[in-house]
């Protein structure tokens, strides 16, 4: 096998590992949805799984570890932003409505 | 295979330091599209925190096989177009052409299904006039699918493209542009999913 086709079959093994975590973790999320009783454990939970998932693309297939800096902060920024709020949403709700509110 | 594809490098050309994937133009739009969205989940996240009982009753009569189905999509596709990316890399474009075109037909089936669900939501009486927690659904998921017509519109001009010898190992800006914003789209809907389809 020669270099490069070497160095494709390992990209190529990374980025079914990856295709295969995000199906997964799509399942983890919905069954936690479908059989768990609704709380702030489970929001917390999917909001961790929800952030896992966009960090995956992020990582696996769009390479940000190699992207420029700003590019990079960008799709951290907006991948952290919804589990965040999930997150003060489910363990602070009053404080999210304050927020909600003008 | 081509001399390019045997200098060719994955830890020197994707980890060149500040790389901008594709081109400067799809970032700018990708920035954009990302702003665009936040805005649509800060309404999202306002509505569901007025009105918790309206999005929990209403998460609970959608049907959250759609959604899945949806993701499926989305994430496969996104794959496929990874794949496509990195054969092209390595001068495997044969292998480049099939996954680009795989990804093609499995992102059409995000209209297909997105159909069968408002098919489905209209039968069982989730219409746009039904509440605050219906029309937050479709229009933040109507929007995204509007966005993933263009990305497959894009895939159908960059599949052209690729099969008339477009693309090679050194020069494949077009289809990396393209699957950047595919990815980005597909990040934006792993978003929309848990908020509709999950979250009760």
């Amino acid at each position: 096998m020669t270099g490069p086709v070497q160095r494709l079959a390992t990209t190529s093994r990374t980025l079914s590992l990856a295709w295969l975590a995000l199906m997964a973790l799509t399942g983890a999320s919905a069954a936690l949805g479908e059989w768990l009783e609704p709380g702030a454990a489970v929001q917390v939970l999917v909001a961790a799984i929800l952030w896992a998932k966009g960090s995956l693309v992020a990582r696996r297939f769009l390479e940000s570890a190699a992207m420029h800096p700003f590019l990079r902060r960008v799709l951290a920024g907006f991948i952290a932003f919804s589990p965040a709020v999930i997150v003060l949403g489910a363990l602070f709700p009053d404080a999210l409505l304050r927020l909600a509110t003008l | 295979m081509s001399p390019a594809a045997l200098n060719w490098s994955p830890s020197a050309a994707p980890a060149a330091p500040g790389r901008v994937p594709g081109n400067k133009g799809i970032w700018v739009g990708i920035c954009c599209e990302f702003v665009e969205f936040l805005v649509l989940f800060v309404v999202y996240f306002v509505a569901r925190a007025h009105y918790p009982e309206a999005f929990r009753e209403g998460a609970e009569r959608l049907g959250s096989g759609f959604g899945l189905a949806i993701t499926a999509v989305m994430v496969t596709s996104s794959y496929c177009l990874a794949r496509s990316v990195a054969s092209v890399r390595a001068g495997a474009l044969r292998a480049s052409r099939g996954w680009l075109l795989a990804a093609l037909l499995v992102a059409l089936g995000y209209p297909l299904t997105k159909l069968l669900e408002i098919h489905w939501n209209l039968a069982h009486g989730i219409d746009s006039g039904g509440g605050i927690f219906a029309a937050t659904y479709y229009y933040l998921t109507i929007n995204h699918m509007v966005h993933a017509g263009w990305g497959i519109l894009g895939m159908l001009w960059v599949a052209l493209r690729h099969l008339t010898g477009g693309y090679t190992a050194a020069e494949h800006d077009g289809l990396e542009a393209l699957a950047s914003y595919w990815h980005a789209t597909d990040i934006i809907w792993l978003t929309i999913f848990p908020f509709f389809y999950v979250l009760v």
